[in-house]
Formats: structure tokens, C-alpha cells, sequence
């Protein structure tokens, strides 16, 4: 589906990156909704999601992120967030998500995050 | 800003059509004199309420047009979005208590809060008995 792209990249100790672009609204927040679902099928449940190249998010793909966190961490993992564009954090800050979702700016910083969970 | 500036988008209702959703209103709200990050929340604001139309207004499979009307009228920017769905009042849904919403998982509802945050004005009228008439209303903050 054009507008929506999805890349991942295995890191150490099970961790997945998940990297996307393009804009996540309600045409396109089933593509992640089921990438989400795939993962955790496999048993991936501490992933990091790079946001840098998310040009716009609405609540339908906020949504996909709070599903997504609950079953997570539910299986002892859970979800980073890394290099939020400035229209994007502000979407999660009005929905309050700032508070339930970590953001780090690297991914060391975000490894060393999810190295805590789970441990 | 003087004068009115005013244009109108008819789109069918399929999500594939947010995109120039967004496009239209980014494009008119650029008219006057907001910051871009007003630009781009008053965008977010028109999105929701048109996907709100187009999932909960209309039966699997119905066809249906939406007009969204976007007019700069001196320092006010006003939407206006018109449908022909089933009768929805937005006014009839309290806004959810975000926090317990997220942690109990839930993402229904988040859109109305948004436009509700967003917007300075949010109102419906059921017109004719006919047409849905949602009006979504963003003045220019003096500095």
C-alpha cells in the first residue's frame, strides 16, 4: 500500500527494529496492526520502533501503538520509541501516550532501555 | 487577513481519500496566518472527523459522498464537513477519560477527543433531515 512502509532489522538479545515511513491514518494502520501481530505470533515482544521517517500519525494509528504496548508488555517485553518528527510526539503528547511510552533518540539508548525489561 | 477565501473537496467514502483530505485542508488553513504546527493539528482535527464518517456512518459496502468545505473568513478558519450518513451527533458522545481509555487498551473515541482539543469550536446540526453538518471552527490567537 503506497503512503505506508514498514522495515524491520533483528538486533541483539531478540530485539527487533521496526522502522516506518509515510504517514499511518486509517487507511494504512492495518498494515502495522498486523506486522505487530506477526511479530508477537513469533514470540518478538521487545521491539523498538524507529519514528523518524513518519511524516503523520492520527488516532487510528496511535491506536495500533496501544494495543500493541499492552500485549507487550503483558509478555514481559515491551516497546521503544525512537526520533519522534515533531508532529508526530505531538499527537502522543495530546493523547497522553507521553506517559506510557518511552522515547529514546538512538538505539543504544533504546537497547539499553529494553535491556532492563525482562532481565 | 481580510476578505473570505473559500473552497470545497467531494470525496467518496474510503479511507483512501484522506490523503487529499489532508492535502485540501493543509492547503487552505496555509491561506492565513497560523504556524505551521497549527496547520498541521487543524489537519489532524478535519482527518478524524472524516474518518469517523466513513466508519461509523455508513453500512459495509453503502456509497457515499462527503464535502468538506474549508473557508477563511477575516481571523477564523472554519470547516465545514457535510454527509449524507446515518444521523450522528458527536455531541452525544462525552469525551473519554484519555488516560483510563489508554490503559485499558481502548483507541475508540481518541479521534473526537483530538478534534475537541484541537478545535476552538466543534458543532453539529442535523440539517434539512437530510445531511450531517459538522462545523469545526480555529481562530488565529493574537500574540
Amino acid at each position: 500500500m503506497a503512503g505506508f512502509r514498514i522495515q524491520k532489522e533483528k538486533l541483539p538479545g531478540g530485539v527487533v527494529l521496526v522502522g516506518v515511513k509515510g504517514f499511518l491514518d486509517a487507511h494504512t494502520f492495518e498494515q502495522l496492526e498486523k506486522e505487530f501481530a506477526d511479530l508477537f505470533d513469533a514470540g518478538s515482544f521487545r521491539l523498538i520502533v524507529d519514528l523518524a521517517g513518519l511524516d503523520y500519525i492520527s488516532s487510528a494509528g496511535a491506536g495500533v501503538f496501544i494495543e500493541a504496548i499492552g500485549t507487550s508488555q503483558e509478555n514481559e517485553g515491551n516497546i521503544i520509541l525512537m526520533r519522534p518528527g515533531p508532529n508526530v510526539k505531538e499527537v502522543f503528547d495530546l493523547l497522553g501516550l507521553s506517559q506510557i511510552f518511552t522515547f529514546k533518540d538512538t538505539r543504544e539508548e533504546a537497547l539499553q532501555s529494553l535491556a532492563r525489561v525482562g532481565a | 487577513m481580510r476578505g473570505s477565501l473559500k473552497d470545497r473537496l467531494t470525496v467518496s467514502n474510503d479511507t483512501r481519500h484522506l490523503l487529499a483530505v489532508r492535502d485540501f485542508t493543509g492547503r487552505m488553513a496555509r491561506q492565513g496566518p497560523l504556524p505551521p504546527e497549527e496547520v498541521h493539528k487543524i489537519t489532524l482535527a478535519v482527518d478524524e472527523a472524516v474518518t469517523n464518517i466513513i466508519e461509523h456512518g455508513f453500512n459495509q459496502g453503502e456509497k457515499g459522498s462527503i464535502e468538506i468545505e474549508a473557508e477563511w473568513e477575516g481571523e477564523k478558519f472554519r470547516v465545514t464537513i457535510r454527509d449524507s450518513a446515518r444521523v450522528f451527533n458527536p455531541d452525544s458522545i462525552p469525551s473519554p477519560d484519555v488516560q483510563e481509555h489508554v490503559k485499558a487498551g481502548r483507541k475508540k473515541g481518541l479521534g473526537l477527543f483530538l478534534m475537541r482539543q484541537i478545535m476552538d469550536e466543534v458543532k453539529y446540526r442535523y440539517k434539512d433531515g437530510t445531511q450531517n453538518e459538522l462545523t469545526m471552527v480555529k481562530y488565529v490567537k493574537a500574540k
